[in-house]
């Protein structure tokens, strides 16, 4: 039996027989569907809700917060070598900004209050799963910059914090002055969350704030006074022209959290503390922050 | 005894933790910084048998990880115990706890696992385990007593005893409540009540018995040890019998049940037959008692297990089918292959390791670094699922990045202006900085560099010439010095010259330099040393006289980017030459304007010590020194 006989199955199938067409018909409506739920099944879950990233160094309390947002109680938390989402419901007396009109039995209320905490590793070689979002930051509200106020007061804990939130800011501007629109990307405000203020050595917020701004000029300055980048002369380009970007006002002066403003930050400091153990700390700021923005 | 059990995702979240004795928090931290994050200390594959060991603070920390589930489970004791069941233990709670909450696990976007129940199943398998390595051990059990009686003996010296000593007082430790001075006093009350306990033939009290009989045996030793000597040299069975007459008040009892005991002791071989009799036994009472709950848990508990283990084993064998099951699993995998969501095995990555190691070693890593780097991959990957779409070559590249990514970002950051300032202001001494390294990898002119650099920054120099063993040395320095003041007459800061001509020791030139520096207002010493050999030990020995003399804040080590396999040999010699509790604080690679995208030696030289590069130099002139942009290196090196 060769294909061209007329009982061979590439005749029957191009022949117009009611099952042909049939079983063409519903491979023409069936695929498009199973490939759609197969392929969308897994992506559609995750994306809309918005997300709050948690940066911040080593062992400042990121990962006890998120536990606190998610159930309430802090378990004990140890380093983390990897990222980790989880959804959340606004703790309860704080209402999200965008439904302050809505009552609390409405659909609607309850779905503005869930979003996405995106907790990510602190330690110094992972940060590229937090640089990595913030280079595309798709449905981040805010950044939640954690930092222990207690570490902040010596100096390599503060140079450490300072560096990250130098960092984070300048990929925040570096977006938004790479924006092709005129408008600007949407504003991603900054909380930098001083934690663990049930600590006796812990700083006062404000001073967490002037601290962190002072650190933060001297490691702009170090930063413009150190050597370039291997990149450009590697990569076989000129490096003649390479033009690094300055944190705020074109990094002249002191840098102050205002500054931001400009590139449509709003830096704020606000304290608290994720206390382990019995008594579940004091967080009500950072919630409180949190729906302002949701 | 066991202190700490804990159950740990990577994110970081304690999920289940069983607690003896308080450990600290930072035992953990430490085990997931230095080994799953800086891979500071490898662990030895889980091929080899036993789980892979960390110690720290006096605690060694095994564990086990559930890769696809993001779990790690880590068991703490002390490491002067030997805990030989703990490997058992970590697997069968791993499977146990996969199997019980693997579902709620996978739930995304959620940390929260309800495993409160877990502690039962816990505790049974403590128990069970605890229990068989009591039992299973009549071995340890004959030498107990053989070296209770060695420890007697050594009082007359005999030096093999002392190194059976450790084990035997961990053992007295882990027995709880009794501290070694107590032991006399707390054997008499806990022996009668194993009495009581052997004869109602319940299974805790019997192990409870066993315990306190190797407990015992134990610790007339030191109570006869203050006997007649002559005792000890006799029998073990008689002098037991004489060491419980004289401790115990009711001595017929204990002489029946120590006879009990030698007998177990003595015919070991058929005894574990008769202790499992009286295990079934003892449940059938234990459930008459009403504790049903204990018998069902094991029985659930065995069904998870072997539930498991079956499913790794049919994942094993799974390969090995018959014709059309392989051709139709090759089909399977294949496709698999291109749409993704294969789960990796060993066997998948195998070929593409190889050609990942291959293009690796043709970018001038070494071979050692190549090799590790493909392990740690491996480790990384093998049980995790692909994703949707993706073949495992792009996993394993993707992979791959993420490790050299890791490898080459400093923990700390390096900013050497910033170190440079702190240290000024905290002391009046000056910041000393010193360069080691082989012959003729550019230590003067990379040292020039940064003295260029810092003169930029209007910082006071001063450079010693402590190379006092190559003819030309201090002049090629004074050349460098005398470019260097044409230079920053118009930007500032200042640059001097500090020598004292050849054959001197450096060590003492390099100390002589930092008082000068200090009495002359220079807020920086840049020390030039010697080439020399790193296989050399008597020119390296001379390293750690200058790290003591010198005292340096930091010891930059300057290697090559065209050295080839020899550097990871070169970074650790010179790592480990300036004694203890010294190390190098980075490396500056020079020439890496030379080899184009084969700058393999930064990964090899990291991997070796695990030290950060700090500079690259890249080329001829002054101003050719660059910071290390992890981003690209690791570009270049999988191009």
């Amino acid at each position: 039996m060769a294909w061209y006989d007329e009982d061979s199955w590439l005749t029957q199938a191009l022949s117009p027989k009611p099952s042909t067409i049939l079983i063409t018909f519903a491979i023409a409506i069936l695929l498009p569907i199973l490939l759609h739920s197969f392929l969308y099944r897994k992506a559609a879950t995750a994306t809309g809700l918005p997300t709050f990233l948690l940066v911040g160094p080593s062992g400042g309390g990121k990962t006890a917060f998120t536990t606190l947002t998610e159930r309430g109680t802090v378990p004990t938390t140890h380093t983390s070598t990897a990222p980790l989402q989880i959804e959340a419901l606004l703790p309860d007396p704080h209402v999200p900004a965008s439904s302050h009109y809505r009552s609390p039995g409405d659909p609607a209320f309850e779905r503005s209050r869930r979003f996405i905490i995106h907790d990510t590793p602190g330690h110094g070689k992972l940060r590229n799963y937090a640089t990595s979002t913030l280079a595309d930051p798709k449905n981040v509200r805010g950044i939640v910059f954690v930092v222990d106020a207690a570490a902040i007061d010596e100096e390599a804990g503060l140079n450490e914090a300072a560096e990250y939130l130098h960092d984070v800011l300048l990929s925040l501007q570096k977006r938004y002055t790479n924006a092709k629109t005129s408008k600007g990307p949407k504003e991603i405000p900054v909380l930098i969350a001083a934690n663990k203020m049930d600590l006796f050595t812990a700083l006062p917020a404000s001073a967490v704030k002037t601290k962190l701004e002072k650190a933060i000029s001297a490691v702009r300055n170090n930063r413009a006074k150190a050597l370039r980048d291997a990149g450009a002369k590697l990569t076989g380009e000129d490096d003649v022209d390479e033009e690094k970007e300055w944190l705020g006002e074109g990094g002249e002066g002191s840098f102050e959290f205002d500054q931001m403003r400009e590139i449509g930050t709003t830096v704020d400091v606000i304290g608290g503390n994720v206390s382990q153990g019995k008594n579940a700390g004091d967080v009500a700021g950072w919630w409180s922050w949190m729906g302002e923005h949701l | 005894m066991l202190d700490t059990f804990e159950i740990v995702t990577t994110s970081g979240v304690v999920l289940w933790s069983r607690t003896y004795v308080p450990v600290g928090a930072n035992v953990i931290n430490s085990l997931i910084r230095e080994v799953f994050i800086e891979e500071r200390t490898l662990p030895q594959s889980e091929d080899s048998g036993s789980k892979p060991s960390y110690k720290k603070e006096g605690y060694t920390v095994k564990w086990t990880q559930a890769k696809d589930l993001g779990l790690i489970f880590v068991a703490v004791y002390q490491s002067l115990v030997h805990l030989t069941w703990i490997d058992k233990l970590l697997d069968n709670v791993r499977a146990l706890f996969v199997g019980l909450y693997g579902e709620q696990l996978k739930t995304e976007l959620s940390s929260v696992v309800n495993c409160d129940k877990f502690g039962p199943y816990f505790d049974r398998q403590m128990q069970e385990l605890e229990g068989q390595s009591d039992s299973s051990a009549p071995g340890i059990k004959i030498t107990t007593p053989d070296s209770s009686i060695d420890n007697d003996s050594a009082d007359e010296g005999a030096p093999a005893a002392a190194l059976q000593k450790p084990p035997q007082r961990a053992l007295f430790d882990t027995s709880a409540d009794s501290t070694p001075v107590q032991t006399p006093d707390t054997s008499r009350p806990t022996t009668p009540a194993s009495h009581i306990l052997a004869g109602k033939a319940r299974p805790a009290g019997a192990k409870l018995s066993r315990r306190d009989r190797k407990k015992a045996s134990g610790s007339p030793a030191p109570a006869s040890s203050g006997d007649e000597a002559s005792a000890k040299r006799k029998g073990k069975s008689t002098k037991k019998n004489r060491t419980w007459g004289e401790l115990g008040a009711e001595e017929d009892d204990g002489d029946m049940v120590l006879d009990y005991s030698q007998s177990d002791i003595r015919d070991g071989a058929p005894e574990p037959e008769q202790l499992e009799e009286i295990h079934q036994d003892t449940w059938g009472r234990k459930t008459n008692k009403g504790e049903f709950v204990l018998k069902d848990l094991d029985e659930e508990m065995d069904a998870i297990i072997q539930a498991q283990n079956a499913k790794k084993e049919k994942a094993a064998t799974a390969a090995a089918g018959g014709i059309v099951g392989s051709s139709l699993g090759a089909i399977g995998g294949y496709f698999r292959n291109v749409v993704g969501g294969k789960t990796l095995t060993k066997e998948d990555l195998a070929k593409s390791l190889k050609a990942m190691e291959e293009h690796l070693l043709r970018k001038n890593v070494a071979r050692e670094a190549a090799v590790r780097l493909c392990e740690s991959v491996e480790r990384d990957l093998v049980g995790m699922k692909t994703p949707s779409f993706t073949t495992i070559e792009s996993t394993l590249r993707t992979s791959m990045e993420k490790a050299l990514t890791r490898i080459l970002t400093p923990t700390n950051s390096l900013d050497l202006l910033r170190e440079i300032s702190a240290v000024n202001q905290s002391r009046p001494r000056p910041y000393v900085l010193s360069i080691v390294g082989v012959n003729g990898v550019g230590k003067s002119t990379n040292l020039s560099k940064i003295a260029f650099f810092l003169l930029q920054n209007h910082h006071r120099v001063l450079i010693a010439a402590a190379d006092t063993f190559r003819s030309g040395a201090v002049e090629q320095l004074r050349v460098h010095v005398r470019n260097l003041q044409e230079l920053s007459r118009r930007e500032g800061g200042e640059v001097d010259i500090f020598e004292k001509g050849y054959g001197k020791d450096a060590a003492n030139i390099a100390a002589d330099a930092v008082a000068y520096a200090e009495k002359n207002g220079f807020n920086v010493v840049l020390i030039d040393t010697a080439g020399r050999r790193h296989n050399d030990q008597r020119l390296m020995s001379s390293l750690e006289k200058f790290g003591k003399l010198a005292n340096p804040d930091k010891i930059l080590m300057v290697g090559e980017a065209l050295v080839g396999t020899d550097s990871v040999a070169q970074a650790r010699n010179f790592n480990a030459s300036f004694g203890a509790g010294r190390k190098l604080d980075g490396f500056i690679i020079s020439k890496t304007d030379t080899v184009g995208d084969m700058v393999g030696t930064l990964v090899s030289m990291v991997h070796a010590t695990g030290i950060p590069v700090v500079f690259l130099g890249t080329g001829q002139h002054y101003s050719d020194l660059r910071n290390l942009n992890v981003g690209v290196i690791t570009r270049l090196l999988m191009s």
